[in-house]
């Protein structure tokens, strides 16, 4: 692989001050690493689809959206257009001065939906570059399509790491209008010196369908993991994510949701803990670009030792999302002196009749949750271990298969020694 | 009665679009050389470690890279820019001895009578050169100095400290346009408040840029020290051109131990101008910084006043208003280190985006492993008036200490439908409570600018709401 | 009964953020009794179950308070707690990624009873006491007060209670805002908690429904952050049938 460094990753639609180093996350690819993909699939048989059915679904959805299966201009011929618009060499007696110097990022932007392409503008969170690096390095993806009519279906995905290797996992899936898809990921490490993990799922919900996508990432140390997904919600389509990041050494976690179709939904759920020297990294997009769309996003973690995460959260309103309403709420529990915490909480908004909040705590414990734990015998010692073995422990309650359980199980066996019999 | 529209005005600005003619000999070439900042350097008769600074800025300056992440810079030119005019008259301490169109000028703006009501002293720049100073006898008995700052550089007295201090807080290399201020700067104020005095009305300093595609790039200096208290108000507006003026000014403060220092901002920029100022503060302990910041001109804006809170229980609070209109981009907001313990800051910012106008908030607040037992609130706010402008809010935290409490909350939206709905279930006309909200919304803020500039904030955010709804 | 006193506050005087509160009071409750805390909003009631219970919020500007002989006031919440002291919140906390199971075990850990209880003979005792109020188990993988309705938080509540068994309960207002059916269930676990041997309750409530049930011994009345009455059950229907207007006359004490 002659890939060693991925020099933008996760990062922010709607770039901030350099000097922070928040914009997006460098990742090195250790040049040795052998390529695996060997993962387990659980399914029914009947739910493997064919190569092409993700793209396919786009295409679809490109029609019934635009009308047409063609884009109307390549992104470039767009964002000259927006930018002639603006330009100081702009038409013979107007003044540039009288129209608005966009940003890079704002003319990009408004390029994008100057396009009309849903497959142009299909992204992941941890962007172009890492889903080239990953889908190369994955081989042919596990393509998990529903057919109109079926029963809701489940599949189980685990992927784990292998020594002195990159293994990496792609998945397609498309959910055909009116089926319910439960999608579960487990990524596990036994003990590896140096792995990593990747997976990279590309997803499509259809009209009035539901995807419940579940990742648990319960991998040892020495493992590095790259959780990257792009969704595409049609009309009325579902998304209800639920991340539990427990685990490996370096997590970056990326996840992109298109709410195109009028009235979809996305709610994200991520709980995460942090220990020792570990690095989180998190950019989650939610692009509403649907009328009547919604999105949550409820994001909660514990960083102990000298643990550092970043989260990039946006909320984009796109023009035309009319009646969108998007929220996010984070909080972060410091236990440690040494634990570094990043957060933007991104709204950007081009539309008026919209509802966008965002709320953030980041901290020590408040002192009526502190207080509570105190009054019930905790001192505020215990009541941060408790925090951090809970996060561990509602990790295996909402395990949605086995794969998932017995990951956690192990996970949790090696930081808390009678942790299978509190959770039996 | 013809049908009216319910609209939120414009800014007015006819108040400050009147140009005066220019004295052509008092212009610079247009464009940045070591030859023309060596020039700026001689005429004002500086010390030579000035001109050195000047020249390093300069090469600083011509390597950096400008921002990428704003709004767009393409339709500022610096070598069309003009960076230093002198206007027709030395600085005076009577207005009477003004040439009459400076004093008309300033006339129109009220600052003359706004001195007499209840200013304690004024200073008035035009282009690159302070043009008016005075301050009442009594506060000059209480020691404090307010003067132009390059005539604070000639007295020996005060060369030393701003020698000591001068772009410390903002050094050169931050950004480009701090090196480019710091090659270019021209007049501006010094200001100092000696320990335990409080001055009791404020000092205002308003700066004016008359000259077409000229950059006013004045530097301010205040220090107050321990247990001092000060209230500085400043203003600025221009005329408007066809063609970019450049603002790229510095603001340095200094805030002694358990001193109290208020800065107030009233910027009304013409739409041709590019707003690429800087403003820091450094609070030392149980000093407090109060930065309010009314944001309504310019075509694009980059401003976001800084608060160091170095010292123990240092505190500081930023309350600012963006109004972005047609044309204008302005991207605002603060920035805020907590730096030493109980340290706390407070942000509340509210902006209204209408009209194909663009309003950001940016933000950044920094917790250090020092700053244990800090709190930090933040709390934006934005109006979307239509569905042709656009909004955005980018806050950047990074916490490095555990024991602090880091708040903050962003809300976006329109004007509430079942709010309108409740008002007019109790009598009130459509257009009534829509005026009543928008009004409502931005009053916490607006409430918090020097009560002095209501006249001028009513110019400024004249909110008609009358008629049937259009 | 014993007449040994469990708790005894003494000219205790409180204030949140320098606004004084409590003023001057003075409370002495029995081992075993049950007594009724009432008075109009804002009076104090709820303060003064934070303040017993050692919230950092308030702080103490006079008096002391006893608690099984020892003087607690200057001791952590979580040291009042592990001593036998429980309050039972008018509001309880949200703690998101904090599943209740996770939480139930972390308050018992090193308590004599529950905290040596292997997980699963942990897990069926929590369920045996959740039949009892009327609790889906399946609350138990919750995350703790998120997304509960206010009569499952109570229940929660009332859970803690029969498992922590503490020698004094002050339940504040633990039937504010109940339908019958939940009221009913709190009303239970009331009487299953005055059932341990040397159970001792305070109850702080404006609503004297929730003590049909509970024979009570003595009955407070709090106006204004100081105790203007004190009496027998009878003051609970002399309360009922006149307010607490009656109070207002009396000087208050000092």
């Amino acid at each position: 692989m002659d890939t060693a460094v991925l020099h933008s990753v996760n990062a922010m639609p709607a770039p901030t001050w350099h000097r922070l180093a928040m914009n997006h996350a460098t990742i090195d690819v250790p040049d040795d690493l052998a390529l695996e993909h060997r993962a387990d699939v659980r399914c029914d048989p009947a739910l493997f689809g064919e190569a092409g059915a993700f793209d396919a679904a786009l295409r679809g959805l490109q029609v019934h959206t635009f009308g047409t299966p063609e884009a109307a201009c390549s992104l470039d011929d767009a964002k000259a257009l927006v930018e002639r618009e603006t330009s100081p060499a702009g038409q013979d007696g107007f003044n540039p001065l009288d129209a608005t110097a966009l940003s890079a990022f704002q003319t990009r932007a408004a390029a994008v939906e100057v396009t009309r392409s849903v497959a142009g503008a299909f992204e992941t969170g941890m962007g172009p570059e890492a889903l080239d690096f990953l889908r190369e390095a994955s081989g042919a993806a596990v393509v998990l399509a529903t057919a109109p009519g079926d029963a809701p279906a489940q599949a189980s995905v685990r992927t784990f790491a292998l020594e002195g290797a990159l293994n990496a996992c792609a998945i397609d899936v498309a959910v055909a209008d009116g089926t319910e898809l439960d999608l579960a990921l487990t990524h596990e490490s036994g003990k590896v010196s140096r792995g990593m993990i990747g997976s990279s799922l590309r997803a499509y919900v259809g009209r009035g369908a539901t995807l419940r996508l579940s990742v648990t990432q319960a991998a040892g140390e020495g493992t590095t993991v790259l959780d990257d997904s792009g969704i595409v919600l049609d009309e009325g389509a579902r998304l209800v994510v639920r991340h539990s990041v427990l685990g490996g050494d370096e997590a970056y976690g990326g996840l992109a949701c298109d709410l195109r179709g009028t009235g979809s939904q996305a709610s994200v759920t991520t709980r995460y803990i942090g220990q020792n020297s570990q690095k989180r990294d998190f950019n989650f997009v939610m692009r509403h670009r649907g009328e009547h769309t919604a999105s949550s996003l409820n994001v909660a973690g514990v960083l102990a030792g000298s643990s550092e995460k970043t989260l990039r959260g946006t909320i984009d309103f796109v023009r035309g999302c009319k009646g969108a309403e998007g929220s996010e709420v984070e909080n972060v529990l410091m236990t440690s002196d040494d634990a570094v915490n990043r957060s933007v909480p991104v709204i950007l908004c081009g539309e008026d009749d919209v509802a966008g909040n965002h709320g953030a705590t980041i901290g020590s414990m408040n002192p009526e949750q502190l207080f509570y734990l105190e009054s019930r015998g905790l001192s505020s010692q215990a009541a941060e271990a408790m925090a951090l073995r809970a996060t561990v422990e509602n990790a295996y309650f909402d395990a949605p298969d086995s794969f998932a359980r017995a990951a956690v199980v192990a996970f949790g066996r090696v930081h808390f020694p009678d942790f299978e019999e509190s959770v039996a | 009665m013809a049908q009216q529209r319910t609209h939120v005005d414009d800014v007015d600005r006819s108040l400050y679009d009147v140009a005066n003619a220019e004295d052509p000999t008092a212009r610079f070439e247009a464009g940045l050389t070591p030859e023309i900042v060596t020039e700026i350097s001689r005429r004002k008769n500086e010390p030579e470690w000035m001109l050195d600074f000047r020249l390093k800025s300069l090469d600083l300056f011509s390597r950096m890279p400008a921002p990428d992440w704003g709004p767009s810079l393409a339709g500022l030119d610096l070598d069309d820019i003009v960076a230093y005019v002198k206007p027709a008259t030395d600085q005076q301490s009577d207005w009477n001895s003004l040439p009459d169109d400076v004093k008309n000028t300033f006339d129109r703006l009220g600052i003359p009578e706004a001195e007499r009501a209840y200013l304690a002293g004024v200073g008035a720049q035009y282009d690159s050169e302070l043009v008016y100073h005075s301050m009442q006898d009594a506060a000059a008995k209480m020691g404090i100095v307010y003067s132009g700052i390059e005539e604070a550089l000639g007295d020996p007295q005060w060369e030393p400290i701003i020698r000591e201090k001068f772009m410390t807080l903002i050094p050169p290399h931050d950004h480009k346009f701090a090196a480019l201020h710091g090659a270019v700067w021209s007049g501006g104020s010094f200001v100092y408040v000696p320990a335990e005095t409080r001055l009791d009305y404020p000092l205002q300093s308003y700066f004016r840029l008359n000259a077409k595609g000229a950059g006013q790039f004045e530097h301010t200096l205040i220090i107050v020290e321990d247990g001092a208290d000060l209230h500085f108000i400043e203003g600025c507006s221009a005329p408007k051109y066809n063609v970019a003026n450049l603002h790229a000014g510095a603001v340095e403060l200094f805030v002694g131990k358990g001193a109290h220092l208020r800065y107030s901002t009233i910027e009304n920029w013409s739409k041709n101008m590019y707003n690429l100022n800087t403003k820091r503060a450094l609070v030392d302990a149980d000093g407090d910084v109060e930065w309010i910041s009314g944001s309504f001109g310019s075509h694009v804006g980059y401003l976001y006043p800084m608060s160091i809170l170095k010292g123990d229980r240092a505190a500081c609070s930023f309350t600012g208003i963006t109004f972005a209109g047609a044309g204008q981009n302005l991207d605002t907001g603060c920035k805020v280190v907590l730096a030493a313990p109980d340290t706390s800051a407070a942000v509340e910012t509210k902006s209204i985006s209408k009209d194909g106008g663009v309003s950001t908030f940016r933000s950044s607040v920094v917790a250090t492993e020092r700053a244990e037992r800090a709190k930090a609130s933040v709390s934006c706010q934005s109006l979307m008036l239509d569905d042709k402008s656009r909004s955005d809010t980018i806050p950047a935290m990074d916490i490095r200490c555990n024991t602090v409490s880091i708040g903050h909350e962003a809300t976006i939206g329109r004007i509430a439908d079942d709010t309108v709905f409740y008002l007019m279930s109790r009598g009130i006309s459509e257009e009534e409570a829509k005026a009543m909200i928008v009004n409502g919304f931005a009053e916490p803020v607006s409430k918090e600018l020097p009560l002095e500039y209501a006249v001028e904030m009513n110019n400024l955010i004249k909110l008609e709401m009358e008629g049937a709804i259009g | 009964m014993t007449c040994e006193p469990k708790l005894i506050v003494t000219d205790l005087s409180a204030s949140a953020e320098d606004a004084p509160i409590l003023r001057h009071v003075d409370l002495t409750v029995n081992a075993g009794e049950a007594h009724v805390l009432m008075g109009p909003n804002g009076a104090g009631k709820s303060t003064l179950g934070h303040v017993v219970m050692g919230d950092p919020a308030y702080e103490v500007t006079s008096g002391n308070i006893v608690f099984d002989g020892k003087d607690i006031t200057g001791l952590s919440p979580d040291k009042r707690s592990r001593a036998g002291l429980f309050l039972g919140f008018q509001a309880p906390v949200e703690i998101p990624g904090v599943p209740v199971s996770s939480y139930l075990r972390a308050i018992c850990e090193g308590r004599a009873g529950t905290g040596d209880m292997k997980g699963k003979q942990f897990r069926r005792h929590v369920q045996k006491l959740a039949e009892t109020l009327d609790m889906n188990p399946a609350f138990l993988d919750r995350e703790l007060g998120v997304g509960f309705s206010g009569g499952e938080k109570k229940k929660l509540e009332m859970l803690q209670l029969l498992l922590l068994q503490p020698s004094l309960a002050i339940l504040d207002e633990t039937d504010s805002g109940l339908d019958v059916d939940a009221l009913g269930v709190v009303s239970r676990g009331i009487e299953a908690y005055r059932r341990q041997p040397g159970a001792t309750l305070v109850i702080i409530t404006h609503n004297t429904r929730i003590l049909e049930h509970v024979d009570i011994d003595a009955a407070h009345v709090l106006s204004r952050g100081s105790i203007v009455a004190h009496g027998d059950a009878a003051l609970i229907d002399d309360i009922d049938a006149h307010g607490y207007e009656q109070f207002a006359a009396l000087p208050v004490a000092c």
